[in-house]
């Protein structure tokens, strides 16, 4: 049997993705994400997991080192890659808002908005006609409000509990976020059975 | 001041040597196997206008290299060549030749958005058969992309085949408008099983129709897709005899392992209007090719004629193409001005007799023991030892 090499998100998404694989009846090794390696073997099923940073699962799957990933749908509407999306896993669900400092307007001239998406964000911001100022950070978005980086930053939201920790309100819902299941377009063409059969049964 | 070494406008490339190398061979195999079959190679201006290539062409206006001419004329650095294939065989000299074959390799230009990983320039190989509607032509272009990929050695290549009229009339056999249809074929382009079954459940009511519409992105074999031919409709019962008939050939060549028949299978260029065929292979991240018929762009160009063909991309052929071991032998001849004579007299024998022949003033060389280790044999005619 072909190796299947599969990109998984490190962190958050990890644990709720293993738990689903496993749930699927696919025989993994107990401990996957407790060292610090970046490849880990699953022999009895013939996997080969890349473990890589959330925003890197698309990058490796659309140039064909993994076959498959799992990904969230936010890193896939922030960097539009050509890659086949075949199953929503419905994990990890959360979704992306704008927010900022309670009862504040947008500056009416140029309003900064703080995000980790500027690709989205700017698309919202331009779907409604608004001229904005993107800046693009890092981490911590939260920050950018408070100390008066930006009126309003576009990020993810889970629980609302960081916005509110920050004194932050939401003010527009964008889009609803879950991970998907993600292929390169050569390996869903040559390994197609073997990744359809996998679909199937996280489809149950 | 020095110019900075690696500047180079976005996404274009230096080709070293090595690579030179194996593309003149990956060409001259790619352009025998076209000739065995028929084709002419051709060769189109590298520059074309806006108005007519760049509007035709199903490129993206912003993945366009644009210019203007000295006459205020926009122009456009050729993104493809099969709109300028159509536009050479819309013009008279080969209109009456028709069925007209023609091959070309030649390299097209396509501005890249996003980061530089992206080549904006690359060579393709490809044919274009015009003036011929029958599924025989569809079988021939096909048949010739895997003989190139044999010549290559590429292994264990994929054919993915759809067909653009008969998936447009199997969704509109749904009840749904062109607007949606479209819509629908549009989540199928961006291979988004997700959103297309999401799009599905909003727009259909019956449990029956919602499943079967579902079941279009799972079909991998031409006998999946007879479900959804409409037994009372004469035009899709004679699309899907072609495409039986088209497969019957194909098996009958060694491909039946090879191919998977997707009726899903669809392509953002909408000159498409027949068949359409994606080929992919292991080594390569991306497809290697594709192609499939475009009766619709031969009418932008005024003729009512089919035309149908296909594209390989050079760059990705090269990735899949196994590695060979390079050992071709280079002879070093060092010579000093004493020697200048005898050392031109014995380059040109040894060349005389194929070998190639580097001929090399040796004082101008400043560190001899690493440039002379780049060849296969050194001969010093430059009064020192050989060793």
């Amino acid at each position: 049997m072909d190796k299947l090499t599969i990109a998984m998100p490190k962190g958050r998404i990890f644990e709720e993705a293993y738990e689903l694989l496993v749930k699927a009846g696919f025989d993994l090794p107990e401990e996957l994400d407790d060292s610090r390696k970046l490849i880990v073997e699953a022999p009895n099923e013939g996997f080969r997991f890349i473990l890589s940073k959330p925003m890197d699962v698309p990058v490796y799957v659309e140039h064909g080192v993994a076959d498959i990933g799992i990904a969230g749908k936010d890193v896939m509407l922030e960097q539009a890659r050509d890659i086949h999306e075949l199953l929503d896993l419905e994990i990890s669900r959360c979704y992306i808002a704008t927010a900022g400092l309670p009862d504040t307007k947008m500056d009416e001239m140029t309003p900064r908005i703080a995000t980790k998406y500027p690709e989205i964000a700017s698309q919202f911001f331009r779907s409604r006609g608004e001229q904005v100022e993107i800046i693009e950070l890092n981490g911590s978005i939260e920050l950018a409000p408070m100390i008066g980086l930006a009126e309003r930053i576009v990020d993810i939201v889970s629980t609302g509990k960081t916005l509110k920790e920050n004194g932050l309100v939401e003010y527009d819902k964008i889009t609803d976020i879950t991970s998907r299941l993600i292929a390169n377009p050569v390996s869903y063409r040559l390994k197609q059975t073997r990744i359809d059969e996998i679909v199937e049964r996280l489809r149950k | 001041m020095t110019i900075q070494m690696f500047e180079k406008p976005l996404g274009m490339r230096d080709d070293f040597p090595s690579i030179v190398k194996r593309k003149s061979k990956l060409s001259k195999v790619g352009i025998k196997i076209m000739e065995l079959f028929g084709y002419e190679m051709l060769q189109t201006p590298s520059l074309e206008y806006y108005e007519t290539i760049g509007k035709i062409s199903a490129i993206a206006d912003n993945q366009l290299f644009k210019l203007l001419d000295n006459q205020g004329q926009t122009l456009v650095l050729r993104p493809d060549m099969t709109s300028p294939i159509a536009r050479v065989a819309a013009s008279k000299l080969l209109k009456e030749k028709m069925p007209v074959r023609l091959g070309y390799y030649s390299n097209v230009f396509r501005a890249q958005l996003r980061e530089g990983g992206r080549p904006a320039e690359f060579e393709q190989m490809g044919v274009e058969l015009i003036g011929d509607e029958s599924l025989y032509a569809d079988a021939e272009v096909i048949l010739l992309a895997t003989e190139i990929l044999r010549g290559l050695n590429v292994e264990s290549g994929r054919i993915v085949i759809g067909h653009t009229q008969l998936l447009q009339q199997v969704l509109r056999g749904y009840g749904l408008d062109a607007a949606l249809a479209e819509k629908l074929r549009a989540e199928m382009v961006a291979k988004n099983k997700v959103a297309y079954e999401n799009m599905v459940d909003n727009l259909v009511d019956d449990a029956a129709a919602k499943n079967s519409l579902k079941l279009i992105m799972n079909t991998t074999r031409l006998e999946d897709w007879e479900q959804w031919i409409d037994q009372s409709d004469a035009v899709q019962q004679s699309l899907y005899e072609d495409m039986r008939k088209l497969k019957t050939l194909l098996d009958r060549n060694g491909l039946a392992d090879f191919v998977t028949y997707d009726l899903s299978f669809t392509s953002h260029m909408t000159y498409y209007t027949g068949m359409v065929f994606e080929i992919y292979g292991e080594g390569s991240g991306f497809p290697l090719g594709n192609g499939g018929r475009y009766d619709g762009l031969m009418k932008q160009f005024g003729l009512h004629v089919g035309a149908t063909g296909f594209g390989l991309r050079v760059d990705r052929l090269l990735e899949a193409m196994p590695a060979e071991q390079e050992n071709a032998k280079q002879t070093l001849i060092l010579f000093n001005e004493e020697n200048e004579e005898n050392a031109h007299t014995e380059a040109n024998k040894l060349r005389a007799a194929g070998e190639r022949v580097t001929l090399q003033f040796a004082p101008a060389v400043k560190a001899q023991e690493e440039f002379s280790s780049l060849f296969s044999k050194v001969v010093r005619m430059d009064g020192e030892e050989n060793g």
